[in-house]
C-alpha cells in the first residue's frame, strides 16, 4: 500500500470541502479521480500533497503517518504534483525551474546533476528546444508540459496530475498517456490523474476510477464499471459521458 | 502610595494618549485594508499634520482644533496626488515594489519638510487651563485632543455605516474579492481610501502636537510609524477599527511600562520605553499575527 | 554547469577600482565610498534580492557589527592587538548573528508585507534598547581614539584606522560578492528562486521555505555585521548609537540592490557605482539634497526599470556570448 487516506476531512468554515474520504492507491497503480467542478478533487489533492492539513483523519504514506508532515517532507518521501493552473518560477528558465524539481524532490540532486536530470526530463516531455526560456513566457500548454518534467524530475513514487490534459489536443493527449505509461513501467510511478471531464483520456488511462460528488466519494472500481453506473451519470447530470 | 498614585495617573494619560494614537492608526488600517498596501511612509504624514497645526497657530493664531479641517483636506488632496502619481500604478506590482514606493515617498516628504522648514524642533504652546484630578492635573488641551479623536472616530464610523461610498469602501475591506466582483469601480474606491487615509493620517498629526508641544521637526514622524505599525498589528493590520481600539492598548502599554521601567536604577526610561514597543510588536507577531482584535 | 565567469567580471571590476585609487590622486576617497557601498547592496541582495522580502532593519546589523568590533577594542584590548581585532570580528559575526537568529525566527514565519512591518522596529528597538539601558556606553557611545593610541601607540592606531580599515572593507567586500555567486549556484539559490516566485508552489517542490529564508537572512546579516566593524567601527575609531543606527543606510542600501537589479550578482556592483558617485559628486554640488533626490530616483526605478540595470541588460544578454559574463 502506497497511498492510505482514513476518513479525511477539510472544512473551509461551514463548507465540508472533503467529507470523510478513505482512498488507498497501490504502488505503481494508475487512479483516475472525477467529479464536476468544486466536488473535492483539488482539496482532495492539497491534502495529499499537504498545502492543507485536514481537520479530522489520517493519511498514511508508505505504512508511515504523514498527517501533519509540512508539504516539503512529503515530498522527500517521493509525492510529486502538478498544478490545475500552472506555477512556474517565472523569472526563471524552463531548465531552472525542472532543475528545481530534481533538487528538492525525492531525487534530492547536487545541482549540476539536476541540470542534466532537467536536460532530460525536458527531452522527455518534448520541450527541451525551450530550456532557456523565462518560465513566464511560455504558452499555457508548455507550462504544463514544464510542470509534468518539473514533477517527473523529483522522481516521485506518487505523481499527482491535476487537471494536466485539460485544454490539449488530442494528439497531445495520447502523447502524454503514452508518456505516462512509459515512465510508469520503468519507474513504477503511482500515478492519480483527476479530470473533470474528458472521460475518453481517463478511460484510456486508468485502471480504476474514483468519482468525487460534495466532498465524499461516490464510488469506486474498475474504470469502465464506474463510469457506466447510473449513479454517476446522474452526478453528470444529463451530461453525455463519452466513454468511447 | 506614590507609585501606584503616579501609575494611575500615567496610565490615565495614555488612555487618553491612547485615542490619539487609534486615530492616527486608522489611515494606515483602511489603506492596507482596501488596498493590501503597507504605508511604511505613514510617519511623513503625521509629521504634515503636525506643521500644520504649528503654522496656523503660530503665523495666524489659529487654534489647533480648527486646523482639523485644514489638515484633512490638504492630507486628501496629496493622498490623491500619491495616489494618481505612484500608487496607482504599482496596484499589481509586486509587494516588495509598492512597500519600497512607499518608503520613499515618505523619504522624500521628510527631506522636502526639513528643506522647506528646516531641521531644528519648534512648538507651540496652546494656554487653556487644566483639570484637576485627586492624583494629577491634567491640560485641556489633551482632553480637547481626546475628544476629538473619537468625534472623529465617531464621524468616519457613521460616514461608513450610513453613506452609499462608505458602504462601498467598507465592503472592500471586509470582503475584498467579493466587492471587486460585484460591480463596484475599484479605481475610485482606491483612489477614495487612499485619500482618506492620508486625510486622516495628517490630521491626527495636528492632534499629536498637543502631546509633544516642542516635538515638531521634519523627521518626527519614524517614532509614529512604529507605533502606528504595532498599533495596526494589534488591531488586526486591515481593520480601522481595530486599530483604534488598539490604539487604547497601547496607550496603556507604553505609559504603564514607562512608569515601571522608572523604577529600575541606572535606565533611561524613555529609551527603553521606545524598545518596549518593539518587544510588544514582536511579540504579538510571534503569537497572533492577526491582531490580538482580529479574526482568523 | 552554472558557471562562476560573472564572478570573474565583479573581481576585475574590484581590481580596476583599487588600481585607479591608487594610481590617481584624490581618487582613493571616492574609490573606498563606492566600495562601500557596492559592499552593503551586495550585503542587503544576498537576502532582499533573492527571497524577495524586504528588512527595513538592515541598518540595524551594520551596527551591531560595528559594536562587535567597538567593544573588543573598547573594553578587551588588554589581550594585545592580533587577538582583540580577530575577537572584533568574531563578536560581530555572532551579534549580528545572534540579532538576525532571534528576528528570523520570529518574523520569517510572516509573509511579505507582515515581515516588512516587523523589521520596521529593529533598528529603533535594539538603538533605544542600547541607549535606554546605557549598554556599551548607552549614547554616548565608544570612543576609541584614545584608547587605542593608549594601548597600541599612535602608530599602531592610525595604521588600524587607515591602510587596515580600508582592506578590511575591500576583503569583506570581495567577500561578499564570493559568497553571493557561491549562494546563486548552489541549492540554496535555487531554493531562493523558487521561494521569491511562489513560495505555496515552492513548499510543494520540497523546498523548506522558512528555512531558506532563514539562512539566506543569517547571511545577509553576518556580512552587514563585518562591514560595519570594518567600514564604521575600525576606519571611524568611535561607535555613537545615533551614526551606526542611521536609517539612511537602509535606504542607500535598497536603492543600490534596485538600481542595479535585485537578485544579481553584478547588480550591487553597478548599482553601487552608480549611486555612491553620484552621491559624492550631489554631495559637493547639492550639499544635504541627496536624499531629497535619491527618493524619487528610488520611485521612477521601480515604477520603470522594476529589474534595474543588469537585470535589464542580462535579460537582453540571454543567448549571446555575453551571457556568460552578465548575471
Amino acid at each position: 500500500m502506497l497511498l492510505k487516506l482514513e476518513g479525511v476531512t477539510k472544512r473551509f468554515g461551514g463548507l465540508v470541502a472533503v467529507n470523510s474520504v478513505d482512498l488507498e492507491v497501490e504502488e505503481g497503480e494508475k487512479l483516475g479521480v472525477v467529479g464536476p467542478n468544486g466536488s473535492g478533487k483539488t482539496t482532495l489533492y492539497n491534502l495529499i500533497s499537504g498545502v492543507y492539513m485536514p481537520d479530522e483523519g489520517r493519511i498514511f504514506f508508505e505504512g508511515k503517518e504523514i498527517t501533519n508532515l509540512p508539504p516539503y517532507d512529503r515530498t522527500k518521501l517521493g509525492i510529486a504534483r502538478t498544478f490545475q493552473i500552472p506555477r512556474p518560477f517565472g523569472s526563471a528558465t524552463v531548465r531552472e525551474n525542472v532543475a528545481i524539481g530534481a533538487m528538492f524532490g525525492m531525487a534530492n540532486a547536487g545541482v549540476d546533476e539536476a541540470l542534466e536530470m532537467a536536460d532530460d526530463m525536458l527531452k522527455l516531455v518534448g520541450i527541451y528546444d525551450l530550456k532557456d526560456k523565462e518560465a513566464k513566457l511560455l504558452t499555457p500548454l508548455e507550462k504544463k508540459l514544464m510542470e509534468l518534467a518539473r514533477a517527473l524530475a523529483m522522481k516521485p513514487k506518487l505523481l499527482l496530475l491535476d487537471e494536466l490534459l485539460a485544454g490539449m489536443n488530442p494528439a497531445n493527449i495520447n502523447e502524454i498517456l503514452e508518456l505516462l505509461d512509459r515512465v510508469k513501467k520503468e519507474e513504477n510511478i503511482a500515478v492519480i490523474a483527476m479530470v473533470e471531464h474528458l472521460m475518453h483520456a481517463i478511460t484510456k488511462f486508468a485502471e480504476r476510477v474514483v468519482v468525487m460528488h460534495q466532498g465524499m466519494k461516490l464510488i469506486e472500481g474498475p474504470t469502465m464499471e464506474v463510469l457506466n453506473d447510473p449513479k454517476v451519470i446522474e452526478v453528470y447530470l444529463g451530461e453525455k459521458l463519452n466513454v468511447g | 502610595m506614590a507609585f501606584v498614585e503616579q501609575l494611575i495617573a500615567n496610565l490615565l494619560y495614555g488612555a487618553i494618549l491612547g485615542a490619539v494614537y487609534g486615530l492616527a492608526t486608522m489611515g494606515l488600517s483602511l489603506i492596507f485594508g482596501v488596498l493590501r498596501i503597507v504605508n511604511v511612509g505613514h510617519g511623513a504624514f503625521i509629521m504634515i499634520g503636525a506643521f500644520t497645526a504649528y503654522w496656523m497657530f503660530t503665523l495666524y493664531g489659529i487654534s489647533p482644533v480648527l486646523s482639523l479641517p485644514l489638515a484633512m483636506a490638504a492630507g486628501m488632496i496629496i493622498g490623491v496626488a500619491v495616489y494618481l502619481v505612484v500608487v496607482k500604478r504599482l496596484v499589481d506590482a509586486p509587494e516588495l515594489a509598492t512597500l519600497l514606493a512607499m518608503f520613499a515617498i515618505g523619504i522624500f516628504i521628510e527631506e522636502a519638510a526639513k528643506q522647506i522648514w528646516g531641521a531644528n524642533y519648534v512648538g507651540y504652546s496652546w494656554e487653556i487651563g487644566s483639570i484637576s484630578l485627586p492624583f494629577t492635573e491634567i491640560p485641556y488641551t489633551k482632553l480637547v485632543a481626546f475628544i476629538s479623536s473619537i468625534l472623529i472616530a465617531a464621524a468616519v464610523y457613521v460616514w461608513f455605516r450610513k453613506t452609499k461610498l462608505g458602504k462601498a469602501v467598507r465592503a472592500v475591506v471586509e470582503d475584498r474579492e467579493g466587492a471587486l466582483t460585484c460591480g463596484i469601480d475599484v479605481n475610485k474606491i482606491y483612489a477614495l481610501s487612499f485619500s482618506l487615509g492620508i486625510g486622516l493620517t495628517v490630521l491626527s498629526g495636528v492632534l499629536v502636537t498637543l502631546f509633544t508641544p516642542v516635538g515638531i521637526n521634519a523627521y518626527m514622524g519614524g517614532e509614529y510609524t512604529l507605533k502606528a505599525f504595532v498599533i495596526a498589528v494589534l488591531g488586526g493590520l486591515a481593520s480601522p477599527w481595530g486599530a483604534f481600539y488598539a490604539g487604547f492598548i497601547f496607550g496603556l502599554i507604553e505609559n504603564g511600562s514607562y512608569t515601571l521601567l522608572g523604577l529600575i536604577p541606572g535606565v533611561e526610561p524613555f529609551g527603553l520605553t521606545r524598545f518596549v514597543s518593539f518587544v510588544v510588536l514582536m511579540l504579538v507577531l510571534l503569537l497572533k499575527p492577526t491582531g490580538l482584535l482580529g479574526g482568523e | 554547469m552554472k558557471s562562476y565567469s560573472p564572478l570573474i567580471t565583479l573581481l576585475l571590476a574590484y581590481l580596476i577600482m583599487i588600481a585607479i585609487g591608487q594610481s590617481i590622486p584624490g581618487m582613493w576617497q571616492p574609490v573606498m565610498l563606492v566600495i562601500f557601498y557596492i559592499a552593503i547592496g551586495q550585503a542587503l541582495n544576498v537576502f532582499l534580492g533573492m527571497t524577495g522580502y524586504v528588512n527595513f532593519g538592515y541598518v540595524a546589523l551594520l551596527g551591531v557589527g560595528a559594536y562587535g568590533m567597538g567593544v573588543a577594542l573598547g573594553y578587551y584590548n588588554e589581550l594585545g592587538l592580533i587577538p582583540t581585532l580577530i575577537l572584533g570580528f568574531i563578536l560581530a559575526a555572532i551579534l549580528a548573528l545572534l540579532v538576525s537568529a532571534i528576528v528570523g525566527g520570529i518574523a520569517l514565519r510572516l509573509r511579505g508585507a507582515y515581515f516588512a512591518i516587523a523589521t520596521i522596529g529593529v533598528n529603533e528597538g535594539i538603538k533605544y534598547l542600547i541607549m535606554g539601558a546605557k549598554i556599551w556606553g548607552g549614547s554616548e557611545g565608544i570612543v576609541l581614539s584614545g584608547i587605542l593610541r593608549k594601548s597600541f601607540g599612535a602608530e599602531t592606531m592610525r595604521f588600524l584606522s587607515t591602510t587596515f580599515a580600508d582592506a578590511g572593507v575591500i576583503v569583506v567586500a570581495i567577500a561578499t560578492g564570493v559568497v553571493t555567486a557561491y549562494i546563486l549556484n548552489s541549492r540554496l539559490g535555487y531554493a531562493l528562486i523558487a521561494l521569491r516566485e511562489d513560495e505555496e508552489a515552492a513548499k510543494v517542490m520540497g523546498i523548506n521555505v522558512t528555512k531558506y529564508k532563514q539562512i539566506a537572512f543569517m547571511i545577509s546579516c553576518v556580512l552587514a555585521g563585518l562591514i560595519g566593524a570594518t567600514a564604521w567601527t575600525l576606519k571611524l575609531t568611535y561607535v555613537f548609537p545615533q551614526d551606526v543606527f542611521a536609517i539612511n543606510y537602509t535606504v542607500e542600501a535598497i536603492v543600490i540592490v534596485m538600481l542595479g537589479g535585485a537578485g544579481t550578482l553584478l547588480g550591487p556592483l553597478v548599482g553601487g557605482l552608480i549611486y555612491a558617485l553620484l552621491k559624492y559628486y550631489l554631495a559637493i554640488a547639492f550639499p544635504g539634497l541627496q536624499l531629497l533626490i535619491l527618493a524619487p530616483l528610488l520611485i521612477v526605478v521601480i515604477l520603470l526599470f522594476p529589474e534595474g540595470v543588469v537585470g535589464y541588460i542580462a535579460k537582453k544578454a540571454r543567448g549571446t556570448r555575453l551571457e556568460n559574463f552578465v548575471r
